[in-house]
């Protein structure tokens, strides 16, 4: 079977190769011999992070185009880029074949652009046409004020147009989230959008709302609007996906068409295999004590009925689609969340408090986003470091600053963080070296449990490699850890074994031996 | 309030923490300030005046220096003026009916912390933000005072209680050792303590302090409970320096006090600041204030002017904290 | 599924209603005087101060805003009516002086909140200061008095049977309820609050809005305070401090929310008048004015609690 797929992010080298695929991937509405929308090496820079780097990407006319990728991959920012609240720093818009320029809203409402955040753009206490028209409303006779009738006789048109009978005058705070993406849509559609982009639109539906969603999108089609659709769901993707393009890391991985990919090939396109395996990776021989006992745990986050053990000297792995409940699961055990059934019993003791708790006796998390959950950006590297363990280091109470500064000091030559002095603010440091930082903290509280969640994200190959050998010699000396990772290839290498999650609940165990990216997979697919 | 992505500023290339090079700028502002004024009019290098602003400066201190703790962890008590007012009319009758100081310095620190208190269950446990709960509190507050003193005023008190707010000791007023004291009180435990240290990570990012295991909650609840408490000391004070009590003693409190706070560099949206910044701030407004009594300008501009710095103040902390996108 | 609009305040009736129904009740019952056409009338004609302040107080509110400054500025612009009419002799040109003063301060705390980007009630604290100062300099501590009979007659005089401070209120009531509900302006004041974010991706700037919500509040201290000198017959320097606390109660205690970008306007009269309520009571209870304040104090606290509890459920 042979995959058009391009591993590509050097500037427009292949060109004609590129629309070739291009005209044989899209949607067969169309007779327009060029893209509806082309965008050509949009980059997108911020301090300290590329979000985009010479994205390549076009629409056509009534296509369904999948937009692929992890957290951090690019998409939110391509799609604010697409919608002019961010201007792309460098790279070329084409509309119909004609340079143009999406600097603003506005240039993006002419374009025929709509875009639908997942959060939607709807102020809750005003009615459907209001939020419809929000910035464009029918004047009444008053300078100022606004015809109510039109509003709301233009507002049910629109919303017959896309077949969803409701009065226009309700509130939007009284209806259902898949009303709310309806009149987002209704929205989009009175703007005259001809290509609408819509991120992860099915998240909070049933499967019959999903279903209208997509005969919606099916009506869409037919009028010649392209749909950009922007999910993680593979089901999705082949159900209703014309093309699909991933992302990561900021670079346009690639583009397939449904049939001629399978989901295994978009997971590895979407995580990537950019990691140096070659760090050695001690397996515990035997399994030592028990440490962590999760018994029939759920929580209000959308955890249930979770059974899960950790043993002195493991490194086990927790996988699954984003949305599995991972993250759920690991505030959960650390406290972080309320649970309403089950237990969590750690080094023998029942955990029934919050993470104060947690902390004192031994668990640590290292949360995704180490930036807002991890670290003081604002405060030093040393005030960091020394954090979580201020009351093993002074248990009298009184705070003495050499002490702590010896401390940082040590961890810093221990972890081989790159940093000025402990004096540095956090935030000025690299992603590898904040990450550091993170686990340093709980390594000066003598954590016995390391609960890490998606440890290597953004963070360059180096420092991947020395956060693998860190947790190798962590439960080489006693330790325990838990890792989430979207990375099955690094779970593969590096876990003793691992759970695989769905939709909040256990789906399977795998050994080390039936440690494998396929069964890791399969276990963890959203079956439609 | 606190904005989870803050921008970080860059230390400088010096020697210097950029803490202190913050403390330097504010003290040499105070310097600068000093000696304008002291070109500007005769009378204000006089001992009388110096000692004067000493003890001005200090009363405004005792209750910004607890202020300053909530500050720290991006909240505000706006209840403190009423909180003084309160506590030292209650004080004041506890001194005059059982004739002991002691017992109402007692009843002034108690009311002053239970107030506290009060406004860290309603920050804490009922979620209110603590602007708009502090500022229920103050009318609260200033309701039961004027109740309470009924338009009367308390005064005569024992001569050696008396000493505390007007006494001198080697020719410096009590209150600027009591100032002297209180800084540093509250200097170690802001700097020296694990309790200040958490203080401090709550207000940069709450939500990583919770989950690197630092009881928020109880955190918070602390600081209320001590600028509450310091508004009981400030009140004690204040009683024994204008000798009586009324109700309306702690209308213009609350706005200097806050004003101090911003001036000596303690960030409205949490996480930076000291202690000794606010003494400093303190420091600078009196100087300010006196200035302009030495200078004859009508003291009804004073709560004008203070609004003023007020703005100021908060319109420099953020624009230096603005990030340069 | 089909629903009228109408069900969103029904369901707020209950709210405030009830606890003006209680006021009404229990003060009928134990205080002497209370239900006399008189007092009735006397509340209402009390209320309508306070009224001009919590209206737009109310649509501050929405935006997530707060103005502290409106006691002082409303201080002030009585002031500015006293003092401008007893020099000139004329009654309209101190209603102009109040409205400049007035709008002046409220154009100032937009652009303090809106372009400086200073939170709103550390800004607002800040030019309640300057306001109050502003008071204590023109008056130079004292009340204003011998003020032209023309500004007196406004409160006591009617028009179409009713009191003219009744008819003021009145239509600004109707003014704001079309702003609110019928303007542009009024729709971007619940998308300030609501999703702020949709006013952006719609294109529009929200400075621009912000700065005139704020600087309405200030007319309307303006207007206010010509009401006040009238009813007192003089200016005096410290007269309205603290009417922004009685304002943002009734705003509370009406239903509007503190985080949401929901607001009631009738809900703020409820309130206003159940603020007013309580005061004659507990003053006809001979409860010194000082307690009731702390009463009011009380009740906001109840309020915003509540008000919590439901925005989380």
């Amino acid at each position: 079977m042979s995959v058009a797929v391009h591993e590509t992010h050097s500037p427009s080298d292949n060109g004609q190769e590129h629309r070739d695929l291009e005209n044989q991937g899209r949607g067969k509405q169309t007779d327009a011999a060029v893209p509806l929308l082309e965008l050509r090496d949009i980059s997108k820079e911020f301090p300290g992070v590329k979000a985009l780097d010479s994205v390549s990407f076009s629409v056509w006319p009534g296509e369904v185009h999948m937009l692929l990728g992890e957290n951090g991959a690019g998409k939110s920012s391509l799609m604010k880029v697409l919608c002019g609240a961010y201007r792309a720093d460098s790279g070329e818009f084409y509309y119909k074949g004609e340079k143009a320029v999406i600097a603003s809203a506005a240039d993006a409402q002419r374009l025929g652009i709509a875009v639908i955040f997942q959060e939607f753009s709807l102020v809750p206490y005003l009615d459907i046409a209001q939020n419809i028209f929000l910035g464009r409303e029918p004047a009444g006779r008053l300078p100022g004020t606004i015809d109510r009738r039109r509003i709301l006789r233009d507002a049910k048109k629109i919303l017959d147009s896309i077949g969803f009978d409701i009065d226009p005058s309700i509130k939007v705070d009284r209806l259902g989230v898949a009303q709310q993406q309806m009149v987002e849509i209704a929205k989009a559609i009175s703007q005259n959008a001809r290509i609408l982009v819509m991120d992860e639109p099915t998240a909070a539906l049933s499967d019959r709302e999903t279903e209208l969603l997509f005969a919606l999108i099916a009506r869409l089609k037919a009028d010649g609007v392209a749909v950009i659709y922007i999910s993680h769901r593979l089901a999705e993707v082949f159900a209703i996906g014309d093309r699909i393009t991933v992302l990561r890391d900021g670079r346009r991985i690639g583009e397939v068409r449904p049939a001629d990919a399978t989901p295994d090939q978009l997971v590895r396109m979407m995580v990537g295999r950019n990691i140096d395996l070659s760090y050695p990776r001690n397996f515990a021989k035997a399994p030592g004590k028990l440490l962590l006992e999760v018994k029939g745990l759920s929580a209000a986050s959308g955890i249930s009925d979770i059974d899960v053990v950790v043993r002195q000297g493991e490194i086990v792995g927790l996988c699954g689609l984003i949305g599995s409940g991972r993250t759920e699961l690991a505030r959960a055990i650390f406290g972080a969340d309320t649970i309403t059934a089950g237990e969590v019993i750690f080094d023998g003791q029942r955990m029934n408090a919050g993470p104060d708790q947690a902390a004192r006796r031994g668990i640590a998390l290292i949360p995704e986003n180490r930036k807002s959950e991890g670290l003081a950006l604002l405060r030093s590297a040393g005030d960091n470091l020394v954090v979580a363990a201020l009351r093993k280091l002074f248990p009298t109470g009184l705070f003495e600053p050499p002490r702590a500064f010896a401390t940082a000091n040590d961890l810093i030559q221990r972890l081989r963080i790159a940093t000025p002095s402990p004096r540095q603010p956090v935030g000025l440091l690299s992603g590898g070296n904040q990450q550091k930082i993170v686990i340093g903290k709980w390594l000066a509280a003598g954590a016995k449990l390391f609960i890490f969640d998606e440890p290597t994200r953004g963070i360059d190959v180096g420092a991947k490699s020395e956060i693998f050998a860190l947790i190798d010699r962590l439960v080489a000396d006693g330790a325990a850890a838990l890792m989430i990772s979207s990375e099955q290839a690094e779970i593969c290498h590096v876990c003793d074994r691992a759970y695989v999650m769905r939709e909040g609940r256990i789906a399977g165990e795998l050994s080390r031996h039936e440690l494998t990216e396929e069964n890791i997979v399969r276990l963890g697919m959203h079956h439609a | 309030m606190t904005d989870m992505t803050k921008p970080v500023v860059a230390p400088p290339g010096s020697l210097v923490s950029g803490d202190l090079m913050q403390l330097l700028y504010r003290l040499s502002a105070a310097l600068l300030i000093c000696i304008i004024l002291s070109l500007l009019n005769d009378s204000f290098l006089s001992l009388g005046n110096i000692l004067n602003v000493l003890r001005q400066a200090s009363l405004l201190f005792f209750i910004a220096s607890g202020l300053t703790l909530v500050v720290l962890t991006a909240g505000l008590d706006l209840s403190v003026g009423a909180n003084v007012a309160l506590s030292a009319c209650l004080a004041g009758t506890v001194i005059q009916h059982t004739g002991s100081p002691l017992l109402g310095i007692l009843t002034g620190l108690l009311a002053g912390g239970i107030v506290g208190l009060l406004n860290g269950v309603m920050v804490t446990a009922l979620r209110i933000p603590s602007f708009i709960a502090t500022y229920g509190m103050l009318w609260v507050l200033n309701g039961l005072t004027y109740w309470y003193m009924a338009g009367e005023t308390i005064h005569g008190f024992p001569p050696g209680f008396r000493q505390i707010g007007s006494g001198y000791l080697l020719g410096l007023p009590i209150p600027v050792y009591l100032l002297l004291i209180f800084l540093a009180i509250g200097t170690a435990f802001a700097q020296r303590t694990i309790w200040g240290q958490e203080i401090y990570a709550v207000g940069a990012n709450p939500v990583a302090a919770r989950l690197s295991g630092i009881p928020v909650s109880r955190r918070l609840l602390l600081v209320y409970c001590v600028s509450g408490t310091m508004a009981g000391l400030a009140s004690i004070i204040f009683l024994a320096r204008l000798n009586s009590a009324e109700a309306d003693i702690g209308e213009s409190l609350t706005l200097p006090a806050i004003a101090a706070v911003l001036i000596g560099g303690t960030s409205l949206f949490g996480g930076v600041g000291t202690v000794f910044g606010t003494f400093i701030g303190a420091l600078i407004l009196t100087l300010v204030l006196n200035g302009m009594n030495l200078l004859s300008v009508n003291a009804n501009w004073q709560p004008f002017i203070t609004g003023v710095i007020v703005i100021v103040a908060v319109w420099l902390d953020m624009t230096t904290r603005r990030h340069k996108l | 599924m089909r629903e009228s609009a109408a069900a969103s305040p029904l369901r707020r009736i209950p709210g405030v209603a009830v606890m003006l129904a209680l006021l009404v009740g229990i003060f009928g019952t134990i205080a002497p005087g209370f239900l006399s056409p008189a007092n009735i009338s006397n509340v209402l004609l009390q209320s309508t101060i306070l009224t001009m302040l919590a209206l737009p107080m109310t649509l501050i509110i929405m935006t997530e805003g707060l103005d502290l400054s409106m006691g002082a500025v409303v201080t002030l612009t009585s002031l500015a009516v006293a003092i401008v009419s007893l020099a000139t002799g004329s009654m309209l040109l101190g209603l102009a002086a109040a409205i400049v003063v007035g709008t002046a301060f409220g154009a100032l705390n937009g652009w303090l909140v809106a372009i400086a980007g200073i939170p709103p009630f550390v800004a607002t604290l800040g030019t309640l200061g300057m306001a109050q100062g502003l008071c204590l300099i023109v008056s130079d501590g004292q009340s204003v008095v011998g003020i032209p009979r023309a500004v007196r007659d406004i409160y006591s005089a009617t028009l179409a049977g009713l009191p003219v401070p009744v008819v003021v209120a009145l239509i600004a009531y109707a003014a704001f309820h079309v702003l609110l509900y019928h303007t542009r302006f009024g729709t971007y004041i619940f998308a300030l609050g609501g999703n702020r974010e949709a006013l952006r991706y719609a294109g529009l700037s929200p400075a621009k809005w912000l700065i005139g919500v704020y600087t309405i509040g200030g007319l309307m201290a303006g207007i206010a305070g010509l009401l006040m000198t009238a009813r007192m017959n003089a200016g005096h320097p410290t007269a309205g401090l603290g009417l922004e606390f009685d304002a943002i109660a009734a705003v509370a205690v009406g239903g509007t929310s503190f985080e949401r970008g929901n607001g009631w306007l009738f809900g703020t009269v409820l309130g206003v008048i159940a603020v007013g309520v309580l005061r004659n009571g507990l003053n006809l209870l001979a409860l010194p004015s000082s307690l009731q304040v702390a009463s009011v104090g009380f009740l906001v606290i109840v309020a915003l609690f509540l008000d919590g509890l439901r925005s989380r459920s």
